[in-house]
């Protein structure tokens, strides 16, 4: 097929210096994996037991990394284009939306299918191995992967076409990829066993996620199973809605692959104190902070970069985050409220637990997304030249910025405050416990911020300080819990406890006692990793600050 | 009463990255008020010089002073006295234009009763009023441009240096900009201006300097640095009929010295030529030729324009030329 597209997106894709890295790298961690797990013994063991735990660990890997890999690459490709402008061109050519969408498909298609050759040396290692079956196993395996690529490369062309930023498509499209992956693991874990709908959702939700279908092709039964069995097909229903959503989003963005693609009018500048009393008043009710309202000058006293920065910022501006903090809150009461009060069969831990997991989730969703780009952001759009032009000294520009990310995470940190301030009321008995898991949340936020103010600061693009820093911290906050969810197979009691070592939730519900982690000993071995990370990623910030800063 | 001194001053300034040298002992000043073009092609060195003198980099040797300030030692002086506007903008998303100026006016640590006043008045200096609710990131590049010139003149600085102020304008833009930094100069303002587009730059200039390679090749006003460019004067002469201009010709060539470039232009009723002669020299040769009958219209010279200056400079090769003393 002669497709200049697919040509010029193969050769962008491919000559870079990070694809050779990564070309280098993968099949080195995955070979790295399956030796860290490869028999030591004299001993041939004819069950395949520890074959197949050789290869779930490396299935589990690769899996992992198709995730967190692949996503930045469908959701930077067309909004880059529009940014440019060479969106315009293409359309304009008589090559139509159709060979482009194509073009850029297949081209990313292409490298997921690189990725994968280059697995196939460890994957045939496992092969070797025996005890894995090529057709239920292996090619099992490499068809799942296939569909999480498929899905994964149509949702990010779809939300490129909507959005307006790099970064802003990044975080969306890495988003839904974490909703989908691992979010929806959550319901079948609480209602699984019991009857009703919900128990139904649940079922049907996690069918959504690869890591629940890899699970089952692996013959390590229901991820977070809990002891119960369960007869559902997930495998074929995930293919079922990876395909469907797949093919609902290839339609979905060959529909906007037009000129009406640029049909975005330029902002008036709409003031709400130019409007009638009444309009004030209601988006005064609705807003808390009104966006539009015009802004008094900057008081004495206070670091004009925070400032610059709260009204600047686009994601976790602050009548999003009062809203979202606001339905935390009540989500939180409501739980607490509800377990305490008896009108569930949950116990109050594991009320904790959810409310552990939604306050990481919180923490791992919005710090990369303003922590993340600090430095970068102003590196490119020329604003750091402009900063260093007044007498504001880079420590009090980097002072400002840490603050106005340290006082949204602080107000993030106060979302799940009053669900366990009830839980405290009606249970005083679960003071201590409470006390831990709120330190333990208290180093989660410093940590979370620091390693992505740390990690961006490494960057002189929005779009790869954001996107590495997403990556580091689901790397820290959701791998370790994935091998948490295999606990009883392939992964042993040191294994897992090492892994939460690491993990900010992991703790906190450690400390709660929360079911599945009362055998883990996490307190304070993970303090004194979370704190020890987030004095290097502030060092790391300051070194990057004092760098870019000095006169050349 | 003492000559007023120099408000920016560069002496032997150098900028060496290893063995490259950006910056050769350049030398120049500007008086108050004035507005200095500096004019050169990409790599010259126009914005390394423009970068030490805001304090952004660190000459390798020599010294720059604005006001009196030492571009080095006195830094945090200099960002009180220079107001930079780079060619890149520097815009942020979901932020109003009066929003802006007043983050600006805050890093300089101005009151809030002062700032207030100050973004009024440089609105409208810049004419940018009317924007002040609009968003930043949604302005077009011209007023953009305006509204960059309004930032740098929000702490009311001596000196402006503006990196390229009239790029990607259209016509209109730009003759607005040209009159918005000669209003500026009248203020008292001194401005330091680099710019490609020529002819804007030598209708606003007092002075122009002109830079290759890292070295000033010629400073002074705009006819002086037409001088340096080129020792040979061209001169038009302008007869009443074209029946007159090889007799015309003949005579301009036994006037000039040997083997001088005369050209006749028939078509024109014109004849030209090149000459390093002085001005009594040539006032005798147009005596000459009307003494001999010729009905001469017009003697004129024509102006090396900074185009042309420029061109010259620009070619590969060309020596090292003027200082930077006014």
């Amino acid at each position: 097929m002669n497709n200049p597209v697919l040509g010029r997106e193969l050769l962008s894709l491919f000559r870079s210096r990070r694809m050779a890295l990564v070309q280098c790298l993968l099949p080195a961690v995955l070979g790295l994996l399956i030796l860290l797990r490869w028999p030591s013994e004299d001993r041939l063991a004819l069950s395949g037991n520890r074959s197949m735990e050789v290869f779930r660990l490396f299935a589990l890997g690769l899996l992992s990394t198709m995730l967190l890999l692949m996503p930045v690459f469908p959701a930077t490709s067309i909004v880059k284009e529009k940014i440019t402008g060479t969106l315009a061109l293409l359309l304009n050519t008589p090559l139509g939306g159709f060979r482009i969408y194509f073009g850029k498909l297949l081209a990313i298609l292409a490298l997921a299918a690189l990725v994968m050759l280059l697995s196939l040396p460890a994957a045939c290692a496992c092969y070797a191995l025996g005890g894995i079956r090529f057709d239920s196993h292996l090619v099992k395996l490499y068809v799942l992967l296939a569909l999480v690529v498929l899905q994964c490369t149509t949702l990010g062309l779809l939300v490129s076409t909507y959005a307006g930023t790099i970064d802003g498509a990044i975080r969306v499209t890495y988003g839904i990829m974490l909703g989908l992956s691992v979010v929806s693991l959550g319901p079948h874990f609480f209602f699984q066993g019991t009857d009703g709908y919900l128990a139904t959702i649940g079922d049907w939700l996690r069918c959504a996620s690869p890591f629940a279908a890899l699970a089952s092709v692996l013959g390590a039964g229901d991820l977070g199973s809990q002891g119960l069995m369960s007869v559902t097909d997930v495998p074929g229903r995930f293919m079922l809605f990876s395909l469907g959503m797949a093919a609902v989003c290839a339609v979905w963005t060959l529909s906007r692959l037009n000129h009406s693609i640029f049909d975005r009018s330029r902002s008036a500048g709409m003031v709400a104190d130019d409007q009638s009393a009444g309009v004030r008043l209601f988006r005064r009710l609705f807003f808390l902070v009104d966006p539009n309202r015009r802004s008094p000058g900057i008081p004495p006293l206070v670091n004009p970069v925070m400032v610059k920065e709260f009204r600047c910022r686009k994601f976790g501006r602050l009548h999003w985050l009062l809203r979202l903090v606001a339905v935390m809150a009540m989500l939180s009461l409501a739980l607490a409220f509800a377990a305490t009060a008896g009108s569930t069969d949950w116990s109050v831990s594991r009320i904790g637990a959810i409310m552990v997991i939604l306050q990481v989730a919180l923490f791992v969703l919005i710090t990369p997304s303003i922590a993340a780009a600090l430095l970068s952001s102003e590196r490119e759009s020329g604003g750091w030249l402009l900063l260093q032009s007044t007498p504001l000294s880079p420590w009090r520009i980097v002072w400002g910025k840490l603050l106005s990310v340290i006082l949204t995470v602080a107000l993030v940190f106060c979302a799940t405050l009053p669900g366990y301030l009830v839980i405290v009321m009606i249970e005083p008995g679960m003071v201590s416990q409470v006390q831990r898991a709120l330190v333990c949340l208290a180093f989660t936020a410093v940590f979370s911020m620091m390693l992505s103010a740390g990690v961006g600061s490494l960057f002189s693009r929005t779009t790869a300080s954001t996107t590495i820093a997403y990556i580091v911290l689901l790397l820290v906050s959701v791998v370790p819990l994935l091998i948490w969810l295999g606990r009883d197979a392939p992964f042993g009691q040191s294994t897992v406890e090492k892994a939460l070592l690491v993990n900010p939730a992991g703790a906190a519900m450690s400390a709660l006692r929360a079911e599945g982690f009362t055998d883990y000993n996490l307190i304070p071995g993970n303090w004194w990793f979370l704190g020890g990370a987030s004095v290097v990623c502030l060092i790391v910030l300051l070194v990057q600050t004092w760098r870019i800063s000095r006169p050349q | 009463m003492a000559a007023e001194r120099p408000v920016l001053e560069i002496e032997n300034l150098t900028k060496k990255y290893g063995e490259f040298t950006a910056l050769d002992s350049m030398t120049l000043s500007v008086d108050k008020g004035q507005i200095l073009g500096l004019i050169g092609p990409n790599g010259a060195g126009k914005t390394t010089t423009i970068k030490i003198l805001v304090g952004l980099q660190r000459p390798t040797s020599g010294h720059a002073t604005i006001a009196g300030a030492d571009c080095v030692r006195d830094a945090k002086k200099i960002k009180h006295l220079v107001g930079y506007m780079p060619d890149k903008f520097g815009s942020y998303e979901n932020m109003r234009v009066r929003e802006y100026l007043d983050f600006f006016g805050a890093a300089f640590g101005i009151s809030r009763r002062i700032r207030n006043k100050r973004i009024d008045e440089v609105m409208e200096t810049t004419g940018t009023t009317y924007m002040k609710d609009k968003f930043v990131d949604s302005l077009s590049h011209g007023m953009g441009q305006r509204v960059g010139i309004a930032r740098t003149l929000i702490h009311d600085p001596e000196v402006i240096i503006l990196d390229e102020p009239a790029n990607g304008l259209d016509p209109q833009a730009r003759i607005e900009m040209r009159e918005l930094l000669l209003r500026l100069a009248a203020m008292g303002k001194t401005l330091l201006v680099t710019s490609h587009i020529l002819p804007e730059l030598a209708r606003i200039c007092n002075r122009a300097a002109i830079m290759t390679h890292g070295k000033l090749r010629a400073y002074g006003t705009v006819e002086e640095i037409g001088r340096q460019v080129s020792q040979q004067r061209l001169i038009e002469v302008q007869l009443e009929n074209a029946s007159q201009v090889e007799a015309t010709a003949t005579a301009i060539r036994q006037g000039l010295e040997a083997g001088a470039e005369v050209t006749p232009a028939p078509n024109e009723s014109m004849v030209r030529f090149r000459t390093a002669k002085p001005e009594a020299e040539l006032g005798a040769l147009l005596a000459k030729l009307i003494n001999a009958g010729l009905r001469v219209t017009q003697f004129r010279e024509v102006q090396t324009d900074l185009e042309d200056a420029f061109m010259t400079f620009a070619r590969p090769n060309q020596p090292a030329g003027g200082t930077g003393r006014p």
